[in-house]
């Protein structure tokens, strides 16, 4: 625990450094632009990197199922559609407002996920059936919105949907801030009772737990985690599959332990993914979604075989 | 000594249709009071109807101490009621300690840590229920048997004066079974108030006191065992087959199994 927690505190320190002196020109470069470019960069990649991890920890908990993440359950692809909307429509809406649409998104994708579910299956296979079935809904509906976009939007589309934390100011950053608060202060002074949902509802429900309104308030606060970081920077999944499973490994499934460390190791992923982006065909920039989904990928393949804790 | 007291008692999945029903019975702490009756004769139900879980309805009423449980908070009676499912999930990245520390979760707040006390009313509840040697396994990496001792631990551990209990002797083997229903024995002696399903009643030697005979829904009979088991033909009309009793003596085990008359 202590091991894993000083771990990311030096990746996230160094990753910082990293990232700050990553770019053209280096430590070189204009204090302008590590200022009012690099530094909000990497605030974005943390609070999304930390909210996407957070997010997909809490739908683990709470729907009892390993493979359960914003990305599987369809959500991102709710926020994607409606962000996809916003782009397609020029409307050039406050930014808040994208983030707030991407969080009706998710919303909405989650219920509707919920509801093909259908109640005996919600804890097993069938919810991540019915997960892949809105993310494919989703994905055919981002599709048609780019075969109606004009070149431009199309452009804009894509580059959003591999994942951008390219930012200019910390307008970006700052909209996300409510998201993240909202989502995470609910979460955090709810570990114990994540703990609780670990052994079923009935056992929850015998300790005290009201496991329909703490299971509803928990999807909302993961649901505007996630719609929140997918309205900021695109659709990125695995950052909810890896991080939650790994620090499972290493630090065990106390969600009084886990979550916090989650919500770091989310936030270190993302950015030395973003410091990845950088560098591997500098001068360009690989988008931040292709790297991840490469090391995601795998990753489920393997949870999916190797028959993961929880 | 805690008293719960149930009057035409009635619970199940919808309003309108009870899955079990005329529950009339006084249970007393110091007392073992076993549910048996055939798969769907509603010994679950009822125990999830005390609980009044999300989704289950009941009429009637069970007081416990002359408090009405149906009414209480959940925090209320997950302070003097526990209960065990028949099969609760294996929880993920947990050790056995960390599963019977959950145990103490309606002693405190949501998120503070477990306190030397927890920890020592859970390393107790381990050694009752003779699983010690289990306590810094991963719950995940123990067999369905030993799942079942820690979590019958976690439930000790809420320390409540109502133990409900569905089927505890499900996957344990005769050793442990008999060791649980000795165990559940003592916890009655020492004042709970017992209540457990079980269909395997040779398993349970002669550890309760009374028996509550459910079938299709309804209480059939409820007393002392000699008075349910010896009934004329009542189990062999409740199991729809030839069903002998004997006990070698008095005040020993119970043998209940089918078979024809000799």
């Amino acid at each position: 625990m202590k091991r894993t927690l000083i771990s990311l505190v030096v990746l996230a320190v160094t990753g910082i450094a990293l990232s700050l002196a990553t770019g053209p020109l280096g430590l070189n470069a204009p204090g302008q632009v590590i200022l009012f470019l690099r530094l909000p960069r990497i605030l974005l990649a943390i609070a999304a990197g930390a909210s996407l991890a957070v997010s997909g920890c809490i739908l683990q908990a709470v729907l009892r199922n390993p493979l359960a993440t914003p990305y599987t359950l369809g959500i991102s692809a709710g926020a994607g559609v409606t962000a996809g909307f916003i782009i397609l429509s020029g409307i050039s809406l406050p930014i808040f407002l994208v983030y707030l649409s991407g969080t009706a998104g998710a919303l909405a994708a989650s219920t509707l996920t919920w509801f093909i579910a259908g109640r005996s299956q919600r804890d097993h296979s069938g919810l991540i059936l019915a997960g892949v079935t809105v993310n494919l809904l989703g994905a055919s509906v981002l599709l048609l919105i780019e075969y109606m976009s004009p070149a431009s939007r199309l452009v804009e589309i894509i580059r959003w949907m591999m994942g951008d934390l390219a930012i200019a100011g910390y307008r970006r950053v700052l909209f996300l801030l409510p998201f993240l608060v909202a989502g995470m202060v609910p979460a955090i002074m709810r570990t114990g009772t994540l703990n609780q949902f670990l052994t079923g509802t009935e056992m929850a429900e015998s300790r005290g737990v009201n496991t329909v309104r703490e299971r509803l308030l928990l999807l909302i606060a993961a649901a505007v985690l996630a719609g929140g970081a997918v309205g900021a920077v695109g659709p990125i999944g695995f950052v909810g599959l890896i991080v939650p499973h790994t620090m499972r490994r290493l630090v065990g499934g106390d969600y009084r332990r886990l979550l916090p460390l989650s919500a770091l190791g989310g936030a270190v992923l993302m950015l030395w993914a973003d410091i990845f982006s950088r560098v591997v065909i500098s001068p360009a920039e690989l988008p931040i979604g292709v790297i991840l989904s490469l090391l995601g990928g795998p990753f489920f393949l393997y949870l999916l075989v190797k028959k993961p804790r929880l | 000594m805690s008293e719960l007291i149930f009057q035409e008692f009635a619970a199940g999945y919808s309003p309108g249709v009870m899955a079990v029903s005329g529950v009339s019975m006084r249970i007393t702490g110091g007392s073992v009071t076993a549910v048996i009756g055939p798969n769907g004769s509603g010994k679950s139900t009822l125990l999830k109807g005390i609980m009044s879980f999300p989704g289950i309805h009941s009429r009637g009423s069970v007081t416990l101490d002359s408090s009405p449980v149906q009414s209480m908070n959940r925090s209320e009676r997950a302070g003097r009621i526990a209960y065990l499912p028949q099969s609760p999930p294996v929880p993920a990245g947990l050790t056995a300690i960390e599963t019977v520390l959950l145990g103490r979760f309606p002693h405190r707040s949501a998120w503070s840590s477990d306190t030397a006390e927890d920890t020592r009313i859970a390393l107790d509840a381990l050694d009752m229920v003779g699983a010690s040697h289990l306590a810094d396994k991963f719950t995940d990496e123990i067999s369905g048997g030993e799942n079942r001792l820690v979590n019958l631990a976690a439930v000790l551990s809420q320390k409540t004066e109502v133990i409900l209990l569905d089927e505890p002797g499900s996957s344990l083997d005769y050793g442990h079974a008999a060791q649980l229903w000795k165990l559940l024995s003592d916890l009655a002696d020492r004042g709970i108030v017992i209540l457990a399903t079980t269909h395997r009643i040779e398993m349970s030697g002669n550890a309760f006191d009374k028996v509550l005979l459910l079938s299709e829904g309804k209480a059939l009979a409820f007393g002392n065992p000699e008075d349910v088991f010896l009934s004329k033909d009542l189990l062999s009309r409740v199991y729809k087959t030839p069903m002998k009793v004997r006990q070698s003596s008095p005040g020993s085990s119970w043998i209940v199994f089918p078979g024809s008359s000799e």
